[in-house]
């Protein structure tokens, strides 16, 4: 009720943030239990039913066919009474519950089953556990650049607001903003391999027998172009909420009130201002986590980088659905994890936990 | 004006409205240029057929030569892969392009806008439910899901259109919510109830015409979202094959070897037409949302105005005149408009120990001259006239570096609101130290927290909410932190800026005492803002009466109260309740403060004078002196000697 | 129209409305109590002037939104021309709420901005399907707003809230909680918002329109010294109860209740020669969730002795027009 005008006394806070760390874990949980039944159901329910569509591959053996159905519970029914959802068999459910093909895939799934590559015919798990080291660390290289870049581009447009600074860092970061990832990632392809820069993948063939130093120096040549659109590409939006935060945070009372205290302008914005200022940052750091990989997807696929990101676009062009749903799976899981730890972040950056 | 009889349905489009929303609109350019940029794309998807030299997707004869045809007088942006004229794709793509991304943002700004109203409206296990459905939502990662889902079933358009619109709500339903909490919760929504509407009543006429603005720029936002994902989604593979959109020109493009062909332009063509139309939404978007959430564009760490005129004023003080303040005067430079005279030739002194209360309505000019005290004007605001003395040194003629040691050290300020005057992520304690280390810098560490805890003890604080924050303390306590802070390096004198306004009657007793036995204990000298005259009577030695930014009157208190000679003195204390004699009915002044920006020609106070002559319309008085103390700005004053 | 004469006008009694305070989540379950308004008997008469005074939190917006029927009581009755109009369906509610009517504090807040004053005093008509036509409907506006002191009218009918000032906002308030033609009008803080100079005459307004009109107020005041000269009589109220009430003249001269005494002396006296010594209670508003065992003030109470923290003191007649709830009095002493 607003019509109160004291404040009902908080409670000790820490109990208060422990309690927000719970529920957001909790949330999260149920995040991920959510995204693994969504991830079965899209497999099996959208039309043409891409599951049963991979076993009657014709490019394989019928004992093969056979074995993978009793692997992946494909000759038991979706889940308890339904087949294929249909209602009209409910009548007869004798089914038990641990034969259906959800069970089975849950089980798969927490062996870390995650099918077999139509493609490779390799186990999807494999393939994926190499190629997300890559994504994370592409996405943590350019995350950290353009958070950085942004930050440090929004304090001065902020600080030095209406002068040709502040209009200057709007431009670009709107430019940057409005950029499709892909194009501009193309645009650099060609500016490198104009200038000699390598251009797709990795590693330069070969380069294992080298010593461990070499390698790293080639696979960050690799990694420029790449690292360069993603950092370009966010820095942007990151520039532009940092300053429209910072301005909010400079014309607060309690900057006045620093600034009446005697302190100037480095120290007000050192001591004062950058710390609440960052806190929206960081939830919009934790919300961009999914359309970072939106970026990911684009960019590995235009520099035949490695990652989750161009496995997604190589099962789509290939139709390898077992590939596709453990990269959605992944991909989905580790967003969920780092929007959480972004989320504790916020918990314990802001004295003023909301447990509501 | 004629009166007319009100139309049947109070609903109608008002010109004047309008007007007001493009004036403002056009203020910022970034609005008014996304416009023409997406009304221009627009005209040239429309016009398509007419603006071609090729029809549509037409390569009447493919050979090798065809082919990646760099620009020449037939192909003005040279041929594709398949030796179709690209410059003919190109327009033709931002047909797709647009109906892509209008249709979809229609489909999610629809289904966000339903979920956000009636989560907000209704709220309850409604809200719970949706609320939480879309945080779910909005942390699983948009574009691998419409990858899988459009992966599954089928390129079409209509798929794309369905898949993009339905996974995009999730944005716009948050920000509806808020927005009709936001509005739910204000007094006129209550007031409506109170008038006895139902519910489809409020929903139709209070909340929709407040939230329609916000879903308007989340459209603008949502078209150009889904403009980028369509485009993503047909460069991974996932394009109709049939409608060739600017996403979908370049994933032939780039599939096909537009690359090593070095097919520069059937590469950057498409792509600038996407980079145009969502930089285009960009603007417009950052346009409209300023329109309806107007930001300022200024703070408090932008470079004041330099101070002009005011040429340093001799003559000899008595001793204990701590603060003495000259003939000041301040306007507020806004471009475009003649100067806001905010404060117009206020002189006064301060003496050692002496409380001083200055009094005035809203807007009347007396937080600005406050804060012109110490250079604290905000960018707009300069010091066009005048001096402010402090012990004999001008501090309106000092840099920024020397005003920092008189800041808080010798002067120091309570700030109205105290919620908002403290840093909320800081606890209370280390921002009373943070000032103590500023001015002393030697200050023995090791004394440091004694110190903070003997300055909390000082108001009535127990030294174990020193590692606080803000939000935990009352608002009482909250002001007595401020009046610690106020007092952590022993200045000379205290500005107290309306620092009881927001608080109960009892909690402003408490802070009014302690600052009197403050001041008499340390010797301070304060002056105390407020609009409240009978707090001024309770407490202050003299009083300073502003009106419209000029003095009134000047005198001590007791000749204020009691032979007041400006006649607001007179009508403000005849407005003023007193319960010695209850059954006195009160007499309003008639009419209302001036604004600063389209003040009176003459006296300030003459249009709501009952006194008011000739002269006073056509002249500014000048202030009079009456006796030694006691000034008045008045004509009368002058008739009378 | 002839005035029905009703043996009941409002009477309120026993009224309670408990809020609860924070939900109970996953991890809590426990929920505690705010006791907004805690039992409050009340007795308005026609065209008669009541003051509502407390500090914030003492439950005075509480009632007043509980008498309008914003918000259901926990327990209690209101009753109005002999009916409990606590529990009334939706179409009697909305024939109340024409009786009934409510001015806020907030004139920047209380008016939509997207309306022009002329829609926003046609609505609550529209909304009771009042007036035929237009032209009926234009006139009853015009005399609200003339009967609010918004002269000459037309000049005001296609303006937005934004640009007028504060004191007619104010007016328009209350001129759209007259175009309903009401008996009772609810005034919360109705002038707290406005400058010294413009309070007066929202002020004398409402004590106009008693006159005028016959129309009963409930003023909701955290602030006695400005409802002195119109008010019939005060209420005081703390921690949800009324613990004085009394002709308005008998609680100023002898207040009887030690809260009562308080605010009376620190309300400051409009000159310096009048400096009086003030009573301040020291500590924070009461906190309404945990409501003090015995006498609700005691922990505040200058004057509490030892049965102050065990018995709950009852309403005490001290004449008969003025009332008090402290054990000093009922002890005798």
């Amino acid at each position: 009720m607003e019509s109160f005008g004291f404040i009902i006394p908080q409670k000790r806070y820490p109990l208060d943030r422990t309690r927000a760390i719970l529920r957001k874990t909790a949330w999260a949980i149920f995040t991920i239990i959510f995204v693994i039944i969504l991830n079965f159901f899209l497999f099996r329910v959208l039309p043409g039913d891409p599951a049963r569509a991979g076993v009657r591959d014709p490019r394989l053996k019928k004992e093969a066919i056979e074995a993978l159905q009793i692997k992946f519970g494909l000759d038991k029914p979706v889940i308890n009474c339904f087949e294929t959802l249909n209602p009209i068999k409910v009548g007869s459910c004798t089914v038990n519950p641990m034969e259906t093909q959800f069970f089975i895939y849950v089980r798969n799934l927490l062996q870390g089953e995650l099918g077999i590559s139509y493609h490779t015919n390799r186990p999807v798990a494999e393939i994926l556990a190499q190629r997300l080291g890559n994504t994370i660390l592409l996405i943590g290289a350019g995350q950290i650049l353009s958070i950085i870049i942004g930050v440090v581009f929004g304090i001065f447009a902020a600080w030095k607001a209406r002068t040709a600074i502040d209009y200057g860092a709007l431009a670009v970061s709107l430019m940057a903003w409005s950029l499709p990832t892909f194009w501009l990632a193309i645009l650099l392809l060609f500016w490198g391999s104009a200038i000699g820069l390598p251009v797709a993948g990795k590693a330069t063939p070969g380069m294992s027998s080298m010593p461990i130093f070499a390698q790293w120096a080639d696979i960050a040549k690799h990694m420029f172009l790449p690292t360069l659109t993603y950092t370009i590409i966010y820095m942007g939006e990151y520039t532009l909420i940092m300053r429209s935060s910072l301005m909010d945070v400079l014309s607060e009372d309690y900057i006045l009130t620093a600034k009446a205290k005697g302190l100037n302008a480095v120290q007000i914005l050192r001591d004062h201002a950058l710390k609440n200022a960052m806190l929206p940052m960081v939830t919009v750091i934790a919300i961009n986590l999914g359309f970072t990989v939106a970026g990911a997807i684009q960019i590995e696929t235009v520099f035949s980088w490695p990652g989750l990101g161009s496995s997604v676009a190589e099962a789509v062009e290939r139709r390898d659905f077992p590939v596709l749903q453990g990269a959605f799976l992944l991909i989905a899981v580790t967003v969920i994890l780092a929007n959480l730890l972004a989320d504790l972040t916020y918990t314990y950056l802001d004295p003023r936990v909301e447990v509501e | 004006m004629q009166i007319k009889a009100a139309e049947s349905t109070p609903v109608r489009i008002d010109a004047s409205r309008f007007a007001v929303f493009w004036q403002s609109f056009r203020k910022n350019p970034a609005g008014p240029v996304g416009f023409w940029m997406l009304v221009f794309v627009i005209i040239i998807a429309i016009f398509a057929p007419w603006l071609t030299p090729y029809e549509q997707s037409s390569s009447a004869s493919v050979g090798v030569a065809d082919i990646y045809q760099p620009p020449n007088a037939e192909h003005w942006l040279g041929t594709d892969d398949a030796g179709q004229d690209v410059f003919t794709n190109f327009i033709y793509g931002a047909r797709i392009s647009l109906f892509v991304g209008f249709f979809a943002a229609f489909i999610s700004i629809v289904i966000g806008g339903v979920f956000g109203l009636v989560a907000g409206f209704f709220g309850g296990r409604w809200e719970t439910f949706l609320m939480r459905f879309t945080d779910v939502m909005l942390v699983i990662p948009d574009l691998p899901l419409m990858v899988v889902i459009v992966a599954i079933t089928k390129p079409s358009i209509m798929n794309i259109i369905l898949v993009i619109g339905i996974l995009g709500w999730t944005t716009t339903a948050r920000v509806v919510r808020s927005q009709t909490l936001a509005v739910k919760s204000r007094k006129f929504v209550l007031r409506a109830r109170a008038i006895g509407a139902g519910k489809r009543h409020i929903v139709t006429r209070h909340i929709l015409p407040l939230v329609m603005p916000i879903l308007v720029v989340q459209a603008v936002l949502a078209i150009s979202l889904a403009i980028l994902n369509e485009s993503a989604l047909a460069f991974i593979g996932l394009g109709d094959p049939s409608a060739l959109s600017w996403g979908q020109m370049l994933n032939y493009a780039f599939g096909r070897g537009a690359m090593s062909a070095g097919a520069w332009w059937a590469l950057v063509v498409p792509g600038f037409g996407i980079v145009w139309v969502v930089l285009a939404l960009t603007l417009l978007g950052q346009g409209l949302e300023q329109v309806l959430n107007p930001r300022l564009d200024t703070h408090h760490l932008m470079p004041g105005r330099p101070k002009v005129g005011g040429q340093a004023q001799g003559g000899a003080l008595p001793n204990d005149v701590i603060l003495d303040v000259r003939n000041i005067s301040i306007h507020y430079i806004n471009d475009g408009s003649p100067p806001a005279r905010a404060v117009e030739n206020i002189s006064f002194s301060l003496r050692k120990g002496e409380l001083m209360g200055l009094v005035g309505e809203s807007g009347c000019g007396k937080t600005t001259l406050m804060l012109a005290l110490l250079k604290l004007l905000p960018a707009a605001g300069q010091i066009v006239n005048g001096n402010v003395y402090y012990k004999g040194k001008d501090l309106t003629s000092m840099n920024e570096d020397e005003i920092n040691q008189i800041r808080w050290s010798r002067i120091s300020i309570i700030f109205q609101g105290a919620m908002n005057a403290l840093n909320p992520v800081r606890t209370v304690g280390d921002q009373i130290a943070e000032v103590i280390l500023k001015h002393e810098p030697n200050f023995p560490k090791p004394r440091l927290t004694d110190r903070v805890n003997e300055l909390l003890d000082l108001v009535g604080i127990a030294s174990d909410h020193r590692e606080h924050f803000p939000h935990q303390y009352s608002g009482g306590m909250r002001q007595r932190a401020m009046i610690a802070m106020a007092l952590a390096c022993n200045p000379d004198v205290v500005i107290a800026d309306e620092p009881t306004t927001a608080l109960d009657v009892m909690i402003q007793a408490q802070i009014l005492q302690l600052l009197n036995d403050l001041r008499k204990k340390l010797g301070l000298s304060v002056i105390f803002v407020t609009h409240d005259l009978g707090v001024v009577a309770e407490l202050c030695d003299k009083a300073l009466v502003m009106y419209g930014g000029m003095t009134a009157e000047y005198a001590d208190v007791d000749v204020t109260y009691n032979s007041p000679k400006h006649p607001y003195t007179q009508e403000l204390l005849k407005a003023f309740p007193d319960l010695t004699k209850p059954k006195k009915k009160l007499s309003a002044i008639p009419g209302y403060p001036p604004r600063l920006d389209s003040l009176p020609p003459g006296c300030r106070f003459a249009p709501r004078c009952p006194a008011a002559f000739d002269r006073c319309q056509r002249e500014e008085p000048a202030l009079h002196k009456i006796e030694s103390g006691h000034f008045a700005s008045c004509h009368l004053l002058e008739a009378s000697k | 129209m002839t005035i029905k004469q009703f043996e009941k006008f409002l009477e309120v009694r026993g009224l309670k409305k408990y809020f609860e305070a924070g939900r109970p989540t996953l991890f809590s379950r426990e929920k505690s109590l705010i006791h907004a308004v805690d039992g409050v008997d009340l007795n308005l008469r026609r065209s008669e002037i009541i003051a509502l005074v407390g500090e914030s939190g003492c439950g005075k917006s509480t009632l007043g939104l509980l008498l309008m029927g914003l918000e259901s009581p926990t327990d209690g009755k209101v009753i109005f021309e002999d009916r409990d109009i606590t529990h009334l369906n939706d179409d009697q509610r909305k024939d109340l709420r024409r009786k009934i009517q409510m001015v806020f504090q907030d004139p920047y807040e209380s008016l939509n901005p997207t309306q022009t004053i002329e829609q926003i005093l046609t609505e609550p008509l529209l909304v009771h399907h009042i007036g035929e036509h237009d032209q009926e409907r234009s006139e009853r506006v015009i005399k609200a707003m003339e009967d609010a002191g918004l002269k000459p009218a037309d000049v005001y009918l296609q303006r937005y809230p934004h640009e007028l000032s504060g004191g007619q906002r104010q007016r328009v308030v209350i001129a759209a909680a007259l175009v309903l033609e009401p008996e009772i009008i609810i005034a919360d803080e109705p002038v707290s918002m406005l400058d010294v100079s413009i309070r007066a005459e929202v002020i004398n307004l409402l004590a106009d329109l008693r006159i005028k009109r016959e129309i009963a107020v409930i003023f909701i005041t955290h602030d006695l010294g400005s409802v002195g000269f119109f008010a019939d009589r005060v209420a005081v109220m703390y921690l949800g109860r009324i613990v004085e009430i009394g002709a308005m003249l008998e609680v100023l001269e002898k207040p009887q209740h030690p809260y009562t005494k308080a605010l009376l002396s620190v309300i400051p006296a409009p000159n310096p020669r009048l400096r009086h010594e003030r009573i301040i209670l020291q500590g924070d508003p009461p906190n309404p969730i945990n409501i003090p065992s015995g006498c609700r003030f005691h922990p505040r109470c200058p004057a509490a002795f030892d049965m102050c923290k065990l018995s709950d003191p009852p309403m005490m007649t001290l004449t008969k027009s003025h009332k008090a709830a402290c054990l000093l009095i009922s002890s005798g002493k």
